[in-house]
């Protein structure tokens, strides 16, 4: 217990220190906008953690073990092929395997908890998602910093191509799905939730083994904005709430039906999940797409330009936003809610994929 | 409300369309996709800007008129409620609840109850009836309702701010009559009064381009396929545009260094914009939209391919048209673009990665009878599968692949080599020496057969000479098996290779002093000289142009917005995001306590208008506890 309370008091002033540390010694490379960004962050990661003691210790493994692999590197992109350790699990492109492969797994060991339902199970598939999300985000962080050994003005955050917001989307749908399990206190829901992370894991390794996806390329000038780092964030706790929302749907779906009804959570909980999915969803998905407005009017001149990115995001809030009036307004619950928010997915899906692959546009940041 | 839902479905499958048909083309490629008949349907149906379109307009403007009524209806009985505290609730209707408890209490401790409540985030009221009953109402969450009125409220003040932005007045001015859209090219002077938008104008999206060294005061609007003038209150000078790379050779940045003079007070802003940081002044923001050549001069070397003359010289502008009589026919040349920095995926060690190859220029060649071909050659030698060679990309028309013409550079790295080797082919002493070398090793002894031998292989080499290979394969005898073809195409090829071979080495021996052959072996050169001169004749066009030297003069493209709705619509959104926030976190709770006067029991009510299962949770404990204040 002292312990806690000092681990968590020790949280706090690493995530005050460690901004203003880095405000100290690299304020030259940064604006105003991205000094705020970072210290809002360090503030954002205080607020979570107060909620959710385990992102504390998510965080603060992530960081030393990002530190240390910095460390490895000794200021050498090619360490990374050679240095053991940084070749095998703590170079960007290893981290982010080793996420490929454990995301899977915890899916399959999520699916033997719900047949079995031995606690041991839905623990071990816990445990197991939250290391795939920490080496997901090493992998990140260090790429982040491989991208900067590549060469000063080529550095940034690796948030600007499809290969590295598959990797972010992974992971902040992991984040709010250990989340919801943590405060229902019941793990089943994994089953359904890691299917779409383990697609999105599939599309990441053809991605990089047919199209070499993972190379790090510079930002296009379009690209080169504080915003991004505010903008994408933001959008992908939307497409993430919404996976979960439509998976949970699934769920729903079939306990309506009768199956797996004595193994998943009620019919009422499931609801009532979903609606909380996608109201966090929206609200983040509202303030990105506003966000993104604001951006666009100081990158191409107007704050709207339906730009088929741009048009199929009001498409997908407007969706959205019709599930939340038929629910809040009408009060309307039941399958068609949940057969909705299945198909909001695929809607998402193509405004977040299909457009890159099919319509040409001002967004054209990933093609395949 | 049910037509405003409607409306809104309307946006979003227009705005379906309008994603899945690419907006704004030129007109000829609808045409050309959809025909004449479906192509006049959609134009009609303003589907090539739907969002432009006057009945997509007209779907907007109807969203604001019924979301403002729903608002200006619903929205003071939202704010009496607001006020009101249902202190009139009765026992019967009360205890009818879902969630109503009753339970005997020792002592009626107000104090604590109250504090009880208070401490949950509630308001209250109490009071005592005419029949001596005490009534408690506490409620909470009322920002709930409010909520609703913000999201409204954000929805009409969004579509407002977004039609001021819109073309609106223009259409109207069109409509009218007072505004005529121009649509051929005209020079400003000519340009009639009703082509021409005053600075007053209320809103608008225009473009400028500006060549380095010059300055404007007028912008262009695009209207369907033609445009207008926008007048500006101020003049935009260009001094310098800058493209900056990344080591790879990808560009970093697009950089303009502006000069703004306002024409009313003669204030001089100078400032450097490029793509995420815009100028704004007076009202009018400047941004950095394009960029394209500003009529770049060149200097070119015209080496004509089928024929062994030296190369003569040729100097152009972009944008401008040379004439050029060339073996008694006439070219005409149009050179389109210039472009100095392009970035291919070129071979370095095993893997390809992006590199910058050096400059480029695009041009037109149209022959006398009209017929045209685009090339596009690049000024530097290329590596691929290991080799150096000049590339120049030739296609038919802009919807086709480049294909290209491959020239191996020589020793130098210069095409020099490949142009003396054609020209050699085309010289008959040379050649007659070459083959005769070539007789020799097969019949060192001469004699009759090797006569024949010499006939057949000058037959061969001037077949190639004069059409390549394909001449060479239309004079084999068909009538022969197919085998025997093959057979007979590859000896040709061999012997013209050794030819080949030999007309280099025949030159050097003569003229020791050029160094561009001085390969370890000539074999891989001869080989890819041989098929670089056999794809000339693919080429369409018997010249080819080498650039020698240029002065890069470049234009950038500014785009100037005036968007007084902008602020609007950024206020809207924030109050859409408070709103939306309202609704999903904020439970609107109602609670009564009430207290017969004779009676010794308390009934505790509560409701709520959105049912969540959060709510049964809460309405337990918060009885519970009451339950244990008054006990």
């Amino acid at each position: 217990m002292v312990f806690k309370q000092l681990f968590n008091y020790l949280f706090i002033f690493l995530m005050l220190m460690l901004p203003t540390v880095s405000l100290f010694k690299f304020h030259q490379y940064m604006d105003i906008y991205e000094m705020f960004i970072l210290i809002g962050t360090g503030i954002t990661f205080i607020v979570i953690g107060k909620n959710w003691q385990n992102f504390r210790y998510l965080v603060l493994i992530v960081l030393i073990l990002s530190f240390f692999s910095i460390f490895l590197y000794e200021g050498n992109l090619f360490s990374g092929e050679k240095q053991f350790v940084l070749k095998y699990f703590l170079s960007s492109q290893s981290a982010i395997m080793w996420m490929c492969s454990l995301y899977p797994l915890s899916l399959l060991i999520y699916w033997l908890y719900l047949f079995k339902r031995h606690s041991f199970f839905g623990n071990f598939a816990s445990q197991l998602t939250w290391i795939a999300t920490a080496m997901g985000f090493i992998g990140l962080l260090v790429r982040w910093f491989e991208s900067y050994l590549i060469s000063i003005d080529v550095g940034h955050i690796p948030i600007s191509n499809l290969y590295e917001v598959f990797v972010l989307f992974c992971l902040v749908t992991a984040l709010l799905h250990l989340y919801y399990e943590e405060k229902m206190n019941r793990k089943e829901l994994g089953a359904f939730v890691l299917i779409v992370i383990s697609v999105a894991v599939g599309f990441i390794l053809w991605y990089t083994f047919s199209k070499g996806a993972d190379a790090i390329q510079p930002l296009v000038p379009a690209l080169q904005s504080y915003w991004m780092k505010i903008h994408v964030p933001a959008n992908f706790v939307g497409y993430g709430a919404f996976a979960i929302a439509a998976m949970i749907s699934v769920a729903y779906l079939l306990v309506n039906k009768g199956i797996l009804k004595s193994r998943l959570p009620s019919l009422i909980i499931l609801d009532d999940l979903t609606y909380k999915a996608i109201a966090i969803g929206f609200i983040f998905f509202t303030i990105a797409t506003i966000l993104g407005a604001v951006w666009a009017a100081e990158a191409w001149g107007g704050y709207w330009s339906w730009d088929p990115k741009e048009t199929w995001a009001l498409i997908v809030w407007l969706n959205y936003a019709g599930w939340l009036h038929l629910r809040l307004v009408k009060g309307l619950r039941g399958p068609m809610l949940a057969w909705w928010s299945v198909m909001g997915l695929l809607i998402t899906t193509f405004a977040f994929l299909g457009v890159n692959l099919f319509l040409s546009g001002l967004h054209s940041y990933g093609e395949l | 409300m049910r037509f405003a839902i409607t409306m809104l479905c309307f946006i979003g499958i227009a705005s379906v369309i309008g994603t899945i048909l690419k907006q704004n083309e030129l007109y000829e490629n609808y045409i050309i996709k959809f025909g004449q008949f479906w192509f006049e349907f959609f134009e009609v149906m303003g589907l090539y800007n739907v969002y432009q379109a006057f009945w997509f307009l007209v779907i907007l403007i109807f969203l604001i008129i019924s979301t403002s009524f729903c608002v200006s209806r619903n929205s003071p009985k939202i704010l009496k409620e607001y006020k009101k505290f249902q202190l009139n609730a009765r026992e019967k209707s009360l205890s009818s609840f879902k969630h109503s408890y009753e339970f005997p209490v020792k002592k009626f401790d107000f104090v604590k109850l109250e504090k009880l409540l208070l401490d949950n985030k509630f308001r209250l009221k109490r009071q005592i009836k005419k029949d001596g009953s005490l009534i408690l109402s506490a409620k909470k969450g009322d920002f709930q309702k409010l909520g609703y009125i913000f999201t409204h409220l954000a929805i009409i003040i969004i579509s407002i701010g977004g039609l001021m932005d819109g073309n609106l007045v223009l259409k109207m001015q069109e409509l009218t009559g007072t505004k005529q859209i121009i649509y051929e090219d005209l020079a400003l002077n000519d340009i009639p009064e009703t082509g021409k938008l005053k600075t007053s104008n209320f809103s608008y999206r225009a473009q400028m381009l500006l060549r380095e060294g010059e300055k404007q005061s007028v912008a262009v609007l695009k209207v369907k396929e033609g445009y207008l003038i926008q007048d500006l209150p101020f003049s935009v000078g260009l001094s310098d545009f800058r493209i900056k790379h990344y080591s790879t050779g990808q560009p970093k940045s697009f950089e303009s260094d502006l000069i703004v003079e306002d024409k009313a007070s003669g204030q001089l802003v100078k400032k450097t914009i490029n793509v995420n940081n815009p100028l704004t002044f007076n009202g009018i923001t400047i941004y950095q939209s394009s960029f394209e050549d500003g009529g770049s001069e060149l200097a070119l070397d015209i080496w004509n391919l089928h024929s062994p003359e030296k190369a003569s010289k040729m100097e152009s502008v972009i944008f401008k048209k040379n004439e050029l009589v060339f073996n008694e026919k006439k070219y005409f040349f149009e050179f389109n673009d210039f472009r100095k920095f392009n970035i291919l995926d070129i071979e370095s060690g095993n893997k390809k990665t992006p590199t910058n190859v050096g400059p480029s220029f695009i041009y037109k060649v149209r022959n006398e009878s009209g017929q045209a071909h685009e090339y596009q050659t690049y000024q530097f030698p290329m590596r691929i599968d290991k080799s150096l060679y000049f590339v120049s990309g030739m296609r038919k028309t802009p919807q086709e692949e480049y294909q290209y013409l491959k020239l191996p550079a020589d020793a130098n790295g210069e095409i020099e080599g490949f142009m003396i080797f054609r020209a050699l082919l085309h010289s008959p002493q040379t050649l007659n020496d070459a083959i005769e070398k070539v007789v020799a090793q097969s019949f060192p002894e001469g004699g009759e057969k090797s006569q024949i031998y010499f006939e057949g292989v000058k037959r061969v080499m001037s077949e190639f000479v004069h059409g390549g290979y394909s001449q060479i394969a239309s004079s084999i005898d068909p009538s022969i098996s197919l085998e025997d073809q093959k057979r007979i195409a590859n000896s040709y090829i061999k012997i013209i290779f050794l030819v080949g071979q030999e007309l280099i080495d025949i030159y050097q021996l003569n003229n020791a002093e050029i160094d561009n052959f001085l390969f370890e072996s000539n074999y891989k050169f001869v080989q890819e000289a041989l098929t670089g001169f056999n794809d000339s004749f693919f080429y369409g066009l018997p010249i080819f142009l080498e650039l020698k030297e240029y002065v890069h003069i470049q234009s950038s493209g500014l785009q100037l917005t005036k968007s007084p709705g902008q602020f609007w619509v950024y206020l809207g959104c924030i109050l859409l995001v408070l709103g939306i926030f309202c609704m999903i976190y904020i439970q609107e709770v109602r609670l009564w306590v009430l207290k017969k006067k004779d009676k010794k029991n308390v009934l505790v009510a509560l409701t709520t208008n959105r049912h969540r299962y959060e709510f049964d949770q809460f309405a337990v404990r918060i009885s519970q506890q009451i339950r244990k204040i008054l006990n």
